[in-house]
């Protein structure tokens, strides 16, 4: 039953994943422009680095999650690993609730941001005068999914331990595998 | 509250805690007992200020840029290019390996990658051309290392985000160093052939034809790198847009070798967000933990320790250097870096030392962290690709050049013009 879930969380994050990194694509594809028509000594648009900032935060954002599931956040294997089945996986899940308890908390500190554009009307201080909250939503929008889904997955994650499936948690919570982590 | 902070560090990342979340556990202990005034409310901000930033953006442009090298088969065609014009040396295929890693470093700017890539394409030469197993996984294993100091390294990015240094000034220091590596891990290749010509398979000679053919395969990488150094360097494109360039180029080369479509561009999408995220949850702790150690007045406390401990700037940077030994036993690149930039840096500038010249020589460290045994991810990673033999070997067979890099992080100290000179000369 969990495993079906967990299935999901990762269908949809790969989807996320896509879409976010169409968008990195897309960000490249419009700061290519702007050289280019700089190169050819024609006026540029003005505020790229504007929007690839807002670009990478979002991608930062949106990418979290996928990058948990794919069990990609870097952790420190050296003690963990020398553990037994059921060391590993009761180090796997402490960690996951550490992580769980700390990225809710930063979503919810990242809603005052959007609260404060929202009230205030803001806007950026640049030529393009982006309201912020255009941003910001999406953005706190990022955080929340990214909180939501490492909630779900500390608790499917538990429930597969109280059912007597330790063994299995390695595949969805273990320390990084040994796939193409950066350096 | 240096040292409660360091040893909480070491206690966190032992109980396996990702090393972005442990960043942020410590800015809140900093915050609870060291602070005068709540400072994880200013969290959402600091949060959104220090991801809405045109700089990070070469992040994922760089990493994208060698997914799509890599994923559509640019590699192993410069593979065999430098085959057929370096096979002729003591070493033969070794030096391929290593200028191999050189070349994708430079464009690349990630060693696990750069590794993965060289031990994939050339580990089934090796038994073929009865190479010494040791050497030549301990060569790929060394020279993938090279991917973050070579510029565009993605390391540097951080560093200079993260200290507020000239990215551009950074990619300028580390291009002598990265570059000398690469030739005294060649020479030393060539020398260990000459004494025992046992570890080197049969070297081979090509046609000046064959050679000159393979500059076809060679070209576009050789012209990809130049464009995103160059244009940084003459001050035409920021990092970002030289990065967005690189992107460009690398889909063009990849078409133009037949190698783009639709699923390789998925993988490589796929490999971009999750190592770009990967990156940023470890950044955005470590700006959080600036931020704390800042308020509580890390800077006073840094003066009084380095008081209390009498070592003087010399002293302090070999401590320096001794302690990312020892901790690059046990921890990867970019975490060490990141996780220790936030206390390290500031001791270290308190002496009087130049933050370029610094973020140069934390990167040979760091890069000496990747094949150092226990953990060491590029020996994992050149295991991985290897059909038999012990992960034993790759570490034996890295061992010198590891000792390579440790004679150039103490030349470094000796003579930091060899960072310094070119950022310089060019101003």
């Amino acid at each position: 039953m969990e495993r079906t879930w967990i299935d999901r969380l990762r269908r949809a994050n790969a989807w996320l994943a896509i879409g976010t990194g169409a968008m990195l694509l897309a960000c490249a594809a419009f700061v290519l422009l702007d050289v280019a028509l700089r190169g050819l000594g024609l006026h540029s648009f003005g505020g790229t680095e504007e929007i690839a900032g807002y670009a990478m935060a979002l991608a930062t954002a949106w990418g979290m999650a996928y990058t948990l599931l794919e069990l990609g956040h870097v952790r420190i294997d050296l003690l963990r690993a020398r553990g037994g089945a059921g060391i590993r996986a009761a180090a796997d899940v402490a960690s996951m609730a550490t992580l769980s308890a700390v990225v809710t908390f930063i979503a919810i500190q990242c809603w005052p941001v959007l609260e404060r554009s929202l009230v205030n009307g803001s806007r950026a201080n640049t030529p393009l005068e982006t309201p912020l909250a255009w941003v910001q939503a999406p953005w706190l929008a990022g955080w929340a999914w990214f909180a939501l889904v490492s909630c779900a997955l500390t608790a499917l994650s538990l429930s597969m331990i109280l059912r007597g499936h330790a063994g299995e948690t390695e595949a969805v919570i273990g320390a990084f595998a040994e796939q193409d982590t950066l350096q | 509250m240096i040292g409660t902070v360091g040893m909480g560090l070491l206690a966190l990342l032992a109980l396996s805690i990702p090393v972005g979340i442990v960043l942020f556990l410590l800015g809140f202990g900093v915050d609870a007992f060291f602070s005068s005034f709540p400072l994880s409310r200013g969290l959402g901000n600091m949060v959104w200020s220090s991801s809405n930033q045109a700089t990070l953006i070469a992040i994922p442009f760089f990493v994208l840029l060698g997914e799509v090298l890599v994923r559509s088969g640019v590699a192993g065609r410069t593979y065999a290019a430098l085959d057929r014009w370096v096979s002729w040396l003591p070493g033969g295929l070794v030096h391929a390996n290593i200028a191999t890693a050189t070349m994708f470093s430079a464009t690349s700017g990630s060693s696990v990658a750069t590794a993965a890539t060289v031990a994939t394409v050339a580990m089934p030469q090796a038994e073929k051309l009865g190479y010494d197993p040791k050497l030549f996984s301990g060569a790929i294993a060394a020279g993938g290392t090279l991917g973050i100091m070579i510029p565009p390294s993605i390391n540097l990015i951080v560093y200079g985000f993260l200290t507020q240094t000239s990215i551009p000034q950074l990619f300028l220091a580390g291009l002598i160093p990265g570059l000398a590596l690469a030739l005294a891990f060649m020479a030393a290749t060539t020398a260990m052939c000459l004494v025992r010509p046992g570890l080197g398979g049969v070297r081979r000679t090509f046609p000046l034809s064959a050679m000159l053919r393979a500059l076809v395969d060679l070209g576009p990488i050789l012209v990809l790198f130049a464009l995103i150094v160059g244009s940084i360097y003459k001050g035409w494109a920021t990092p970002t847009e030289a990065a967005a360039v690189g992107v460009a180029g690398a889909l063009l080369i990849a078409a133009a070798f037949g190698g783009l479509g639709l699923e390789m561009l998925r993988l490589s999408l796929l490999g971009t967000v999750k190592i770009t995220s990967m990156i940023m949850l470890i950044v955005l702790g470590a700006s959080f933990l600036n931020f704390t150690l800042a308020s509580a007045g890390l800077g006073r406390e840094i003066n009084a320790f380095m008081d209390g401990l009498g070592l003087g700037p010399l002293g302090t940077i070999l401590v320096v250097v001794l302690l990312y030994i020892v901790l690059g036993f046990f921890i990867e690149t970019l975490s060490l870096m990141v996780v220790t930039i936030p206390i390290i840096v500031p001791i270290v500038l308190a002496q009087g030392y130049d933050p370029i010249w610094f973020g140069i020589l934390m990167i040979v460290l760091i890069e000496m962290a990747l094949i150092t045994p226990p953990v060491g991810l590029n020996l994992y990673v050149v295991q991985g690709a290897r059909r038999d033999g012990t992960l034993g070997e790759v570490m034996l067979g890295a061992l010198p050049y590891a000792a390579i890099m440790l004679a150039m992080a103490l030349a470094l100290i000796a003579a930091p013009e060899i960072a310094l000179w070119l950022p310089a000369a060019l101003e």
